[in-house]
């Protein structure tokens, strides 16, 4: 009797919890279930003429991530376009967390080692530009290096150049253009760590014979790890799907995943190929994610 | 071995500088337990932190055998630290934390593992010399941070209210393990705490500060018995005091029934008499006898405390031991003689208390 009476209590306890946690679950599965299941269904269909897709099972869209058909001879070769495409995003996404960090950890170091009341003043100047449209700010760094820019005006008339230097539609611009917009996003998970860092650590291993190189190898970087993954992480992943800055600071030159994918559903009517393009750049961020978890769960499960 | 000479210390600057620490001078000798003991905000914290070089001084010298250390950077003095909190590394685990500054030396990777395994066994803690130092107790962690500041074998060992988050058994354990390592390693060791007891019992000498200043440095009897001022004589144990006055080599108090011999110049005095040297009772001859009232009995224990009050409204606290006396000894509101013998009188100059 007992034990039926607890069996009937845990029956309705799970039946409790489902229900608490339906409506989530709904919300889960109705927008990001459902769509990345249409994606996937859209990936193995045929183009439709006018955009869309014709209910046709074709390996046409996976197949063109990589390859493509000559028109005449139909010989096979890998689509240079497309691997280009491919290596630019991977590569000027670690430019862009390359340079983030080396601009960033240092910023937010500045931030975190300002008397108390001065940091919400810095972090504020660092988050302003993250309020501003994204449009606009990425037009506003287009004005600093454009041909008749602010940047090359004040060279010209300096008399340090005869001609101005040509930077838009160039890898250039587009990670001068990445590197402004996710700064921030580097900033705030690094000043985060370093301002929860106790400095007594940096004093117990200076005052342990420690030089402040040798300080700041064992005993800081290890401990602000995480901050600094975190937010390489958080400028790795937007970056690799960017859309709008290599529009603007790239053109139709530097195009990156995000300019293609969007292409393939406008100008190119291939939606099957938009649909699989964007699950390769969505196996990409796994990818990303999964080398970050090792990164920083794995590191205290060992023990 | 270590001379401090007119070390001092300002905070800020013009109008808002605020003085740590007055121009202080004092010697360590070798192997001794040398503590500095103090109220919160006496500079204590200041003084050990200027000896480990994180504070520099703003005048005076810091000379560690010979050499003027005052400038030389904290990595470069023979002189470590054990912290308050600790401060152990916790991505490391007990073995890399005690091996840190062997490490930052550049010593060879057998003699560091050789010196951390000597060093765990002194704390004897060789057991866990795995583990990550976030998994130990509080007790662990304090003999973690000894080890780790032992291993490089400093010439001056500092701590920094080691063992305030200890609670009060670990507390002595650690008194004792403490003493016990510093016999042991021969070590000359500095340190800081405001728990009187705690300085008294582990102590060679002890300076008592306030204010910046240094009030006496003494052996812990010394500064128990013979206190410099009132200060040191209030903050070192449980006092009496009791306002009197010195004429002709007579000491008066107008509690008292009549005058005793005292050895002090004419003027007013304070008396200072510690709790268990009154006796209640019977009139010795040579004491002074004054009629009290009892008040309060608060038992302890080993020992009994005597709240009374005396004619004039002061207050007068006599410890009896519970061990020598039968519990009858006195009763509360019973007016009873009691004698301040001669020798456990102490007379201090009055200040503006």
């Amino acid at each position: 009797m007992g034990r039926s009476s607890e069996d009937h209590a845990r029956v309705a306890d799970t039946r409790r919890r489902w229900a608490l946690a339906s409506p989530a679950l709904a919300i889960i599965t109705l927008f990001s279930i459902l769509p990345l299941l249409v994606v996937v269904v859209y990936s193995f269909l045929s183009p439709g003429d006018f955009g869309g897709v014709h209910w046709k099972l074709s390996f046409e869209g996976w197949f063109s991530v990589l390859f493509e058909r000559d028109i005449f001879d139909d010989t096979v070769s890998l689509s240079d376009a497309h691997l280009t495409i491919l290596t630019r995003s991977v590569v000027l996404s670690l430019a862009t967390t390359v340079i983030t960090l080396f601009l960033g950890v240092p910023t937010a170091w500045f931030i975190a080692t300002r008397p108390q009341k001065q940091r919400a003043f810095w972090l504020l100047l660092i988050t302003i530009p993250f309020w501003t449209n994204l449009l606009v700010r990425t037009i506003a760094v287009q004005e600093m290096i454009r041909s008749d820019g602010v940047f090359n005006r004040i060279m010209l008339g300096l008399g340090l150049i005869d001609e101005p230097i040509q930077m838009m539609f160039t890898n250039f611009a587009l990670l001068v253009g990445m590197a402004y917009v996710f700064l921030p996003l580097m900033v705030l998970p690094v000043y985060s760590a370093i301002e929860r860092f106790d400095f007594r650590l940096a004093e117990a291993g200076y005052d342990l014979y420690a030089s402040r190189l040798y300080c700041l190898r064992r005993v800081i970087l290890p401990m602000v790890r995480p901050g600094v993954i975190a937010g390489s992480i958080l400028v790795f992943i937007p970056s690799l799907g960017a859309y709008v800055t290599p529009r603007i600071m790239g053109g139709g030159k530097s195009m990156m995943l995000g300019n293609l994918i969007e292409m393939q559903f406008g100008q190119g009517r291939n939606w099957p190929l938009g649909a699989a393009l964007s699950l390769t750049l969505t196996a990409l961020v796994l990818v990303a994610l999964i080398w970050y978890s090792r990164l920083t769960g794995g590191g205290s499960r060992r023990d | 071995m270590l001379d401090i000479r007119n070390l001092s210390k300002r905070f800020g600057r013009g109008e808002s500088a605020v003085t740590a620490l007055h121009e202080v001078s004092f010697s360590i000798k070798e192997g001794e337990f040398f503590t500095l003991l103090g109220p919160s905000g006496c500079g204590k914290t200041t003084l050990l932190r200027m000896i480990a070089g994180f504070e520099p001084p703003s005048g005076g010298a810091l000379v560690l055998d010979g050499q003027d250390i005052a400038h030389t950077p904290p990595n470069r003095r023979p002189v470590n630290t054990v912290f308050q909190n600790y401060a152990l590394f916790p991505h490391m685990t007990v073995a890399e934390n005690v091996g840190f500054a062997l490490g930052a030396l550049g010593k060879r990777q057998a003699e560091i593992d050789e010196t951390v395994g000597r060093m765990l066994d002194l704390v004897q803690l060789g057991h866990l010399a795995h583990r990550k130092s976030g998994e130990l107790s509080g007790g662990q962690q304090q003999r973690v941070a000894l080890a780790r500041a032992l291993a490089p074998k400093p010439r001056i060992l500092l701590l920094d209210e080691p063992l305030s988050a200890l609670d009060m058994k670990l507390r002595k354990e650690m008194q004792v393990e403490l003493k016990r390592l510093q016999r042991e390693t021969g070590l000359t060791f500095i340190f800081v705490t405001h728990d009187q007891e705690e300085a008294l019992t582990m102590s060679d000498r002890i300076a008592v500060m306030s204010g910046g200043r240094f009030q006496q440095i003494a052996e812990p009897r010394d500064l128990y018995d013979q206190p410099a001022n009132r200060f040191v004589a209030g903050f070192i144990g449980e006092t009496n005091f009791l306002d009197g006055r010195c004429e002709g080599g007579q000491l008066i108090l107008p509690e008292a029934e009549a005058p005793v011999p005292a050895a002090h110049d004419d003027g007013p005095v304070t008396v200072m008499v510690r709790p268990e040297r009154v006796v209640l009772g019977a009139a010795q001859p040579g004491a002074l006898v004054l009629q009290a009232k009892v008040e309060q009995l608060v038992y302890f224990g080993t020992d009994t405390h005597v709240h009374m009050a005396l004619a004039n409204g002061n207050t007068l606290v006599a410890r009896v031991q519970n061990a020598d006396q039968s519990d009858a000894a006195c009763r509360e509101g019973e007016t009873i003689p009691v004698s301040l013998p001669g020798g456990a009188l102490r007379l201090l100059p009055q200040e503006a208390a």
